[in-house]
């Protein structure tokens, strides 16, 4: 039982923390290529907006379906190995695309899009995932949909702090992105390796 | 992950609360009073002084003009930042990122009519109140593009003399403006022997990360150290036709000793020509506290 919460609660609190750890960092992604204008901090926001839109319809939908852990912790795989790939990616990508679109706004919206699309939409999946399980497992308890986005918060909250006041200034931008993504395949592999889906035993759907 | 929407709406709710008229002080009158996207705007008279203050911190993050004497340097840096003159006299095209109430192109319009000035301002409204408030306009001679500093360099090819970054706040740096890749790409819009000439302040860590970051663009870094004030002036350049005091006061001379109403004499005097520092990073866009050190006092 226990172990069940142990899980939820650290998918919840690290995939939490890293998304907006993430929308943090976003802003030194694109203000070389777009500026430091306030049109960059709309697109970061209304990006990440729409991606948790698009993960939380997937999460509810896929955890009706595959009610079980390890079908969003390999999901949760794919996104980090995607974090771990940002830094590679996005100074080739903002720099044609700031060539292509002269219109800054438009510009930062699209490269938002193409870097942050699959990991944020899949991370925004962690909450309706873990609520969907919980629904369907026929164990009474308190962790209430309520409870899962609380704690998904509280991370949420950590991870925009301890990024802006203090990771930036400690490293690159970079290496705070690929630990990031280290960080979330080392959560994913523990969560696998703990096979928690034994011990939920969901009525036959 | 809701963690964004509840920070924007508690920005929105603390911004109306804070957003009431700030009061005058006696003799101080408030002819306007507003929000740009960027900033609270607020515009003051005192006597003949009229100020552009942003935010509420007063003495750090205005612009200010005598309207009885608009050449006149209300502030110690203004006027510093025309040493840019006695590295290159004879500069033809200049460049100048952040116009605030416009008191340098308008100092540029009454005693260097020679020069063709370029200003890039980021926000529309400043542009606009400083049209309204401050007598700026735009003469024959100078432009005015509404940009992104670092945005205005990448588009535009033009190659300038010299190249004035004044785009800073006391409590805000446009990071992006700081690093090295922005310093290089200021430095491949330089004519030959151009100089960049930036307005900092000195008291913080900032100072030390920004001269740091200079020196591994250009060749040579030098410093104006204010003596009335906490600013300091940053001249680089990889070519300088001067670079001891002797020289820039002789230079200083050929000039007449001054520019308008600015002492050129006086400026030599706050010159460091090898300014130390502690040890600080090397600013990038990969890695880049900009913000954090300069809340870092030395």
């Amino acid at each position: 039982m226990t172990i069940v919460y142990g899980v939820f609660i650290l998918l919840l609190v690290t995939f939490g923390a890293v998304v907006m750890s993430l929308e943090i960092l976003a802003s030194n992604l694109m203000s070389p290529y777009f500026g430091g204008s306030v049109y960059i901090w709309g697109s970061i926001i209304s990006s990440f907006m729409v991606h948790f839109s698009v993960g939380y319809v997937l999460g509810g939908w896929l955890s009706r379906r595959f009610p079980r852990i390890s079908v969003l912790a390999t999901l949760l795989v794919v996104c980090a190995l995607w974090v771990i790939m940002i830094p590679a990616i996005y100074k080739p990508v903002c720099e044609a695309i700031s060539d292509a679109v002269v219109d800054v706004r438009l510009g930062s919206l699209i490269a938002m899009n193409v870097i942050f699309l699959v990991p944020v939409s899949i991370m925004a999946m962690v909450s309706p995932y873990i609520i969907g399980i919980t629904a369907c497992w026929g164990q009474q308890s308190g962790f209430t949909a309520g409870m899962v986005l609380f704690i998904s918060t509280v991370g949420s909250f950590f991870g925009t702090n301890v990024t802006a006041f203090y990771l930036i200034s400690l490293f690159p931008v970079s290496r705070i992105i690929v630990g990031l993504g280290l960080i979330c395949l080392v959560v994913c592999f523990v969560v696998l390796s703990l096979r928690v889906d034994r011990r939920i035993a969901i009525p036959a759907a | 992950m809701r963690s964004a929407a509840i920070g924007v709406i508690l920005g929105i709710c603390l911004g109306l609360l804070s957003a009431g008229p700030c009061r005058a002080a006696a003799g101080e009158q408030i002819l306007y009073e507003g929000d740009s996207i960027y900033h609270h705007i607020t515009v003051r008279q005192n006597g003949t002084e009229r100020c552009m203050i942003f935010g509420r911190q007063r003495d750090l993050r205005q612009t200010c003009i005598d309207l009885a004497r608009p050449d006149a340097s209300v502030f110690e840096y203004t006027g510093m930042m025309f040493a840019a003159f006695l590295f290159r006299p004879d500069a033809r095209k200049v460049c100048l990122i952040g116009l605030g109430g416009g008191y340098i192109p308008t100092v540029f319009r009454l005693h260097l009519p020679q020069v063709t000035l370029q200003t890039v301002e980021v926000d529309p409204h400043v542009a606009k109140l400083a049209t309204q408030y401050f007598g700026f306009g735009v003469p024959a001679g100078q432009s005015l593009s509404i940009d992104d500093g670092r945005q205005f360099f990448k588009r535009s090819p033009d190659r300038y003399d010299q190249i004035w970054l004044d785009a800073f706040n006391s409590d805000y740096i446009p990071a992006h403006m700081t690093t090295r890749e922005f310093l290089t790409l200021v430095k491949s819009r330089l004519s030959k022997g151009g100089i960049v000439i930036q307005n900092v302040f000195c008291g913080n860590r900032l100072y030390d990360a920004q001269i740091t970051t200079f020196r591994q663009v250009f060749a040579k870094v030098f410093v104006f150290e204010g003596s009335r004030s906490g600013s300091c002036i940053i001249v680089a350049s990889d070519h300088p036709a001067a670079a001891d005091t002797a020289g820039l006061r002789k230079q200083a001379e050929r000039l007449g000793g001054k520019i308008g109403r600015i002492d050129l004499l006086a400026e030599v005097e706050k010159f460091k020509p090898a300014p130390a520092v502690r040890k600080a990073p090397v600013l990038t866009d990969d890695y880049n506290p900009a913000n954090l050190l300069l809340m870092e006092k030395k």
